[in-house]
């Protein structure tokens, strides 16, 4: 029996750094005498993040752990806050879409749409259907753009490298789409208020088409991959229960709030943007653990798929664009030839459009959940209020309810379950 | 729009009854109306809740004033909330009487004022060079009057 370290630590003469570890973690400077400490006396603080890969942007979570169990966890949040709501007051309406752009970077497209049909809620327009078709079609691949980052992390956090690698290449045609229609593969602004900033080029069709047809093999190819592995199943069956009536009180929404069983979708329950005109199932799951997140995600990347396929198929034609001229800026061979355009087309550059009083919260279906837009004008050219109710807020804050009692290397997989993005939630 | 002395126990009605059934607590926020003709209070708490089971969305509004802006909490009757009254606190000062949290939760716990706050000015703060140095001192020791402070 020989005593492996010095009393003292290693340190001549100086007090022992490591003496408050050690009697944190029950080991004795001098092996002889170990005690142990026993479960639940003492707990300890750990922390994570707020620059950890696998909490999916910049979210520090404070650990009480005793042993490998959390006894409690602290999300501290705040630190992409950018003040997207002040923003919003200080700029017209168009100026605010790019903005809401980069709230919930992973989808952008639905972001812009909500915003939009707020505003056009508020100034009584509508959008021609092949505005409101096309915009359906653009924000269900940002949808499944969305869902194939959530899957490409999530699995890359739970050790399975292959299909990060995988989503990432499928995600590139949605990318390339974005930017043929935009010109700008991530913050696209391309649905704006009134309609879409263009219509979109031949090549589209032939584009989307493709990203149909290859995408349910892609799909079948991850499922292979882990949705009956062991592993996988061994990491995320029955981890992060959370039951329907919690679910709700918490104020979940999307894909996890349906993975506890509650089939509700503002695509299906509150139809905008003529989501009514289209057949899609909503995918729940029955127990509420990560594992049914998982399936739903999965399953809803399909249902995506066939809307996009049924929206190609009937796309209408038409203008993309409302005809109120107060709204939407007039043609550009139109401008060179009549003064009155000329000049309405300065205005709205200039000074943007004038929305009536009033108020109104318009909620859209994003990757995550319920993301709704509170607007209240007052008149002018320019928000008075826009509080934006992010979806990943109200999911985050049941994080610690679902990881309390659970091991410490569950919580990363709680967290890439609920999907959420640090730039929706700090905004 | 009712008053703050019955908002818990219309949020629970709203909530139990079975006409009702707003078991999913959306947000809350507020909105700041500085220039309302002077007798009417300053605040818009504005509370907005779901019943999935009748599909549909219920907005409350409790006015409160300048000098006492504080509305109970709804802590008790929804967990969700929590996160979103410590949001409204942070961002427009609005005192949630009863939560057991009650701290910033999108800006740093030092942070001055209230930024969604009509009268918060939120440009034209100077960046603190050679000479105008004392920008880059803490608040309480910046000579007064220095613009980007808030009211």
């Amino acid at each position: 029996m020989a005593a492996v370290l010095p009393p003292s630590g290693g340190l001549p003469g100086g007090e022992d750094p490591f003496a408050e570890g050690r009697r944190r973690l029950g080991v004795a400077a001098d092996l002889d005498t170990v005690e142990l400490t026993e479960i639940g006396e003492d707990t300890m603080e750990l922390n994570m993040g707020p620059q950890h890969p696998s909490t999916h942007g910049v979210l520090r979570l404070v650990l009480d752990l005793d042993g490998e169990v959390v006894r409690a966890c602290r999300p501290d949040i705040g630190f992409l806050h950018t003040g997207f709501e002040k923003d919003f007051e200080r700029h017209s309406y168009q100026q605010c879409i790019p903005y809401s752009d980069r709230m919930d970077y992973l989808a952008p497209l639905i972001n812009n749409l909500g915003f939009s049909l707020a505003a056009e809620r508020l100034l009584g327009i509508e959008v021609p259907p092949r505005g409101q078709y096309l915009r359906v079609i653009m924000c269900e691949l940002a949808r499944i753009g969305s869902h194939l980052i959530w899957f490409g992390t999530g699995a890359l956090d739970l050790g399975a490298t292959t299909p990060f690698l995988y989503a990432w290449r499928e995600r590139e045609t949605i990318l390339d789409i974005n930017e043929l229609v935009s010109g700008v593969r991530m913050h696209t602004s391309f649905i704006r208020v009134g309609g879409l900033m263009a219509d979109v080029p031949d090549e589209f069709e032939a584009m989307v088409r493709n990203v149909v047809h290859t995408f349910p093999k892609a799909i079948d190819e991850y499922e292979l991959l882990i949705t009956k592995n062991p592993i996988w199943r061994q990491r995320t069956v029955g981890l992060g229960t959370i039951s329907a009536e919690d679910a709700l009180a918490y104020g979940m929404s999307g894909p996890s709030l349906r993975g506890s069983g509650v089939a509700y979708d503002l695509r299906k329950a509150q139809p905008y943007s003529s989501y009514d005109h289209f057949d899609f199932d909503i995918p729940v799951g029955h127990n509420g653990d990560v594992y049914d997140r998982y399936l739903c995600r999965m399953r809803e990347m399909r249902e995506s798929l066939r809307i996009i396929e049924q929206a190609l198929e009937n796309l209408p034609s038409g203008p993309v664009n409302t005809l109120d001229r107060k709204v939407a800026p007039p043609p550009r061979n139109e401008i060179n030839t009549s003064m009155e355009s000329l000049i309405r087309h300065f205005k709205l550059v200039t000074e943007g459009f004038h929305v009536p009083r009033g108020q109104v919260y318009q909620a859209v279906e994003s990757p995550r959940g319920e993301l709704g837009f509170y607007m209240v004008s007052d008149g002018s050219n320019r928000p008075y209020r826009v509080k934006v109710r992010a979806p990943s807020f109200s999911n985050l804050s049941a994080l610690p309810y679902m990881v309390k009692g659970g091991l410490i290397a569950d919580v990363v997989a709680v967290i890439g379950s609920i999907d959420i993005v640090l730039g929706d939630v700090d905004r | 729009m009712i008053h703050r002395a019955h908002v818990v126990e219309a949020c629970a009605l709203l909530r139990d009854d079975p006409d009702g059934l707003y078991t999913l607590p959306v947000f809350v926020t507020a909105v700041d109306w500085p220039d309302r003709e002077p007798a009417a209070p300053r605040y818009d708490v504005v509370y907005q809740f779901r019943s999935l089971h009748h599909n549909d969305v219920c907005r409350l509004v409790v006015q409160v004033p300048e000098d006492d802006p504080t509305v109970p909490t709804l802590e008790g009757e929804f967990c969700g909330m929590d996160w979103h009254e410590r949001e409204c606190y942070d961002l427009l000062g609005i005192v949630f009487e009863g939560h057991h949290d009650l701290r910033r939760i999108l800006l740093p716990d030092d942070w001055e004022g209230h930024p969604l706050r009509k009268d918060y000015v939120s440009f034209g703060e100077p960046v603190a060079f050679t000479h105008n140095i004392e920008w880059a001192l803490p608040a309480a020791e910046r000579p007064p009057g220095m613009p980007g402070s808030s009211r």
